[in-house]
């Protein structure tokens, strides 16, 4: 009987979805991934769960109307998504705010900036096993929620802006609380950022996990932590210096590292940053008046084209509205930092294991709601087919 | 994190978390953003905010029959869906005559639709 000299074993590939319900953040995505045992051979990202129309949305209803829909794009930083729109309205209208309006809406926009930081930190937390952490930080987090209720009167939703100023004011009794809430969160954010350094249950599941280097980030057109964690110095706020930015001094966050700690350890960085630029603000706070008398403004605006940008805790958000005149926008072009770090970001999951998956996705900060898009089938003949952004951008695709 | 450090502090400590609703309301600030109504002796029913709101939750109705208001000629007050309500407070700002009454009432939660019809009306009853 002869016996066997050698031995062929086949590779089995498996597919398995991450999502839609609760990949890793707590909002749907489909991470299609395909592993060769453990090691992941392919990814497939799918979106279209959370789809609202809003830029359509945006068209059929007035500019007022509009300031308070932008806000709903995505609740954790509906700050800046208002800041954006008032600001491409305002260039259009021609409206300037007053400095104490500037300088507060900073301050609510770099209060949200902390408390989106300080929950996705949580949530990285959480999904490396260290549940206490997350209590931890949520719970510090909710004192930060109180200082932007003291502002804008809502916890969550400011709507705080309006054209040509804010709709609130702070008077020295709520500026003192703000104060002492923020000495009382800075030594726990320090704690926590010293904590993400050192802990070895942190930095054995983060270090060297999910590396983007500088070429890749550039070239898959990533933007904000994400960019400035893999050594690209990159932040709205230092280039365009719009509201009061060009008046309080911050510092730009980069590290070279470019794995998922990079990216975490910038945002408590930042988080560090924005809280000495909310103790400036409330120190060197203009005096004047900030609230705009929401009777008195334009009912109409004169038409034109605008473009903004803001820097979100994401990454730089850009609206672009076009107008005919009237009360109404022509169209509205959201473009939302999720949108480029989430889709372009498949190839950083490949020669990972499948338990790295989650803390990849969560340390690119994704926000579902912000990155939702349509795609159009044409119903007649029931045909779809894929086409490039620059067809469409050159006229090429008829619907 | 040392854990016997954490353990130690936690048990000498108070709970962090509240009893809602069993215990005290959770602390809301004074000016909240909550529960508004209008009120009718100042209410003209011009109806501007039920063109203005963003979320289309304010209907403008009739006033009841044994209500005549001299500066309400049209006899039109403003009804709040609360269910439907985004509490972004544009009706109380573009109100002409400030008419709108706020309060940081914020405990809404509740099977049935609720409206701002009788606290508005209560107004004039009182």
């Amino acid at each position: 009987m002869e016996r066997a000299t050698s031995l062929i074993k086949i590779p089995v590939t498996l597919e398995i979805p991450i999502g839609p319900q609760h990949p890793a953040i707590h909002e749907p995505i489909l991470i299609k991934v395909y592993a060769d045992g453990e090691e992941v051979v392919g990814v497939e990202i799918g979106t279209g769960y959370n789809h609202r129309g809003v830029e359509k949305l945006l068209e059929n209803n007035t500019f007022y109307k509009d300031k308070f829909i932008v806000s709903r794009i995505c609740g954790i930083c509906n700050t800046v998504h208002e800041n954006c729109f008032v600001r491409a309205v305002e260039y259009l209208a021609e409206i300037k705010p007053s400095p104490r309006a500037e300088y507060l809406r900073v301050l609510v926009m770099e209060l949200e900036r902390i408390h989106s930081h300080m929950l996705i930190n949580a949530i990285m937390a959480e999904i490396i096993g260290f549940d206490t952490l997350f209590m931890y930080i949520m719970r510090d987090r909710e004192l930060i929620m109180k200082a932007k209720e003291i502002v804008s009167g809502g916890r969550v939703l400011a709507d705080f802006h309006m054209f040509g100023g804010v709709r609130r004011d702070i008077d020295e009794v709520k500026r003192d609380k703000l104060i002492e809430i923020l000495k009382k969160v800075e030594p726990r954010l320090k704690y926590y950022r010293k904590l993400f350094e050192n802990d070895p249950t942190i930095s054995k599941r983060l270090t060297e996990i999910g590396v983007l280097k500088t070429r890749d980030v550039v070239s898959h057109g990533m933007v904000g932590p994400i960019l400035r964690g893999s050594g690209v110095r990159s932040d709205t706020r230092a280039e365009d210096r719009y509201d009061a930015y060009d008046e309080i001094k911050f510092n730009v966050i980069v590290r070279s590292e470019g794995d998922s700690l990079a990216r975490m350890l910038v945002r408590w960085d930042e988080a560090l940053e924005s809280l000495e630029m909310c103790k400036y603000i409330l120190e060197h706070l203009p005096s004047g008046p900030a609230i705009v008398d929401e009777r008195k403004l334009p009912r109409t605006f004169p038409a034109g084209e605008s473009f903004t940008r803001v820097e979100a805790p994401r990454g730089e958000l850009t609206y672009y509205i076009q107008h005919t005149g009237g009360s109404k926008p022509y169209r509205v072009k959201v473009r939302t930092p999720s949108f480029n770090n989430i889709i372009n970001s498949g190839f950083s999951y490949l020669r990972h294991s499948i338990a790295d998956v989650p803390v990849i996705l969560v340390s690119y900060d994704p926000c579902i709601s912000c990155m939702e898009r349509a795609i159009v089938v044409n119903l007649r003949d029931g045909v779809e087919k894929k086409v490039t952004l620059k067809e469409i951008a050159m006229g090429k695709v008829k619907l | 994190m040392s854990i016997v450090k954490e353990v130690l502090k936690n048990l000498l400590s108070k709970p962090i978390t509240i009893e809602y609703p069993r215990k005290k309301p959770t602390p809301v600030e004074k000016d909240f953003r909550g529960r508004h109504y209008a009120d009718l002796k100042k209410c003209t029913g011009c109806t501007l905010c039920a063109i203005e709101c963003p979320s289309n939750c304010i209907t403008m109705e009739k006033l009841p029959e044994n209500i005549k208001l001299k500066h309400n000629p049209r006899g039109l007050y403003p009804n709040i869906n609360y269910m439907s309500c985004v509490f972004c407070y544009r009706c109380v700002t573009v109100c002409p005559v400030d008419a709108y009454i706020t309060t940081n009432e914020y405990r809404l939660s509740s099977v049935k639709e609720v409206f701002s019809r009788e606290l508005t009306l209560q107004t004039v009853r009182e």
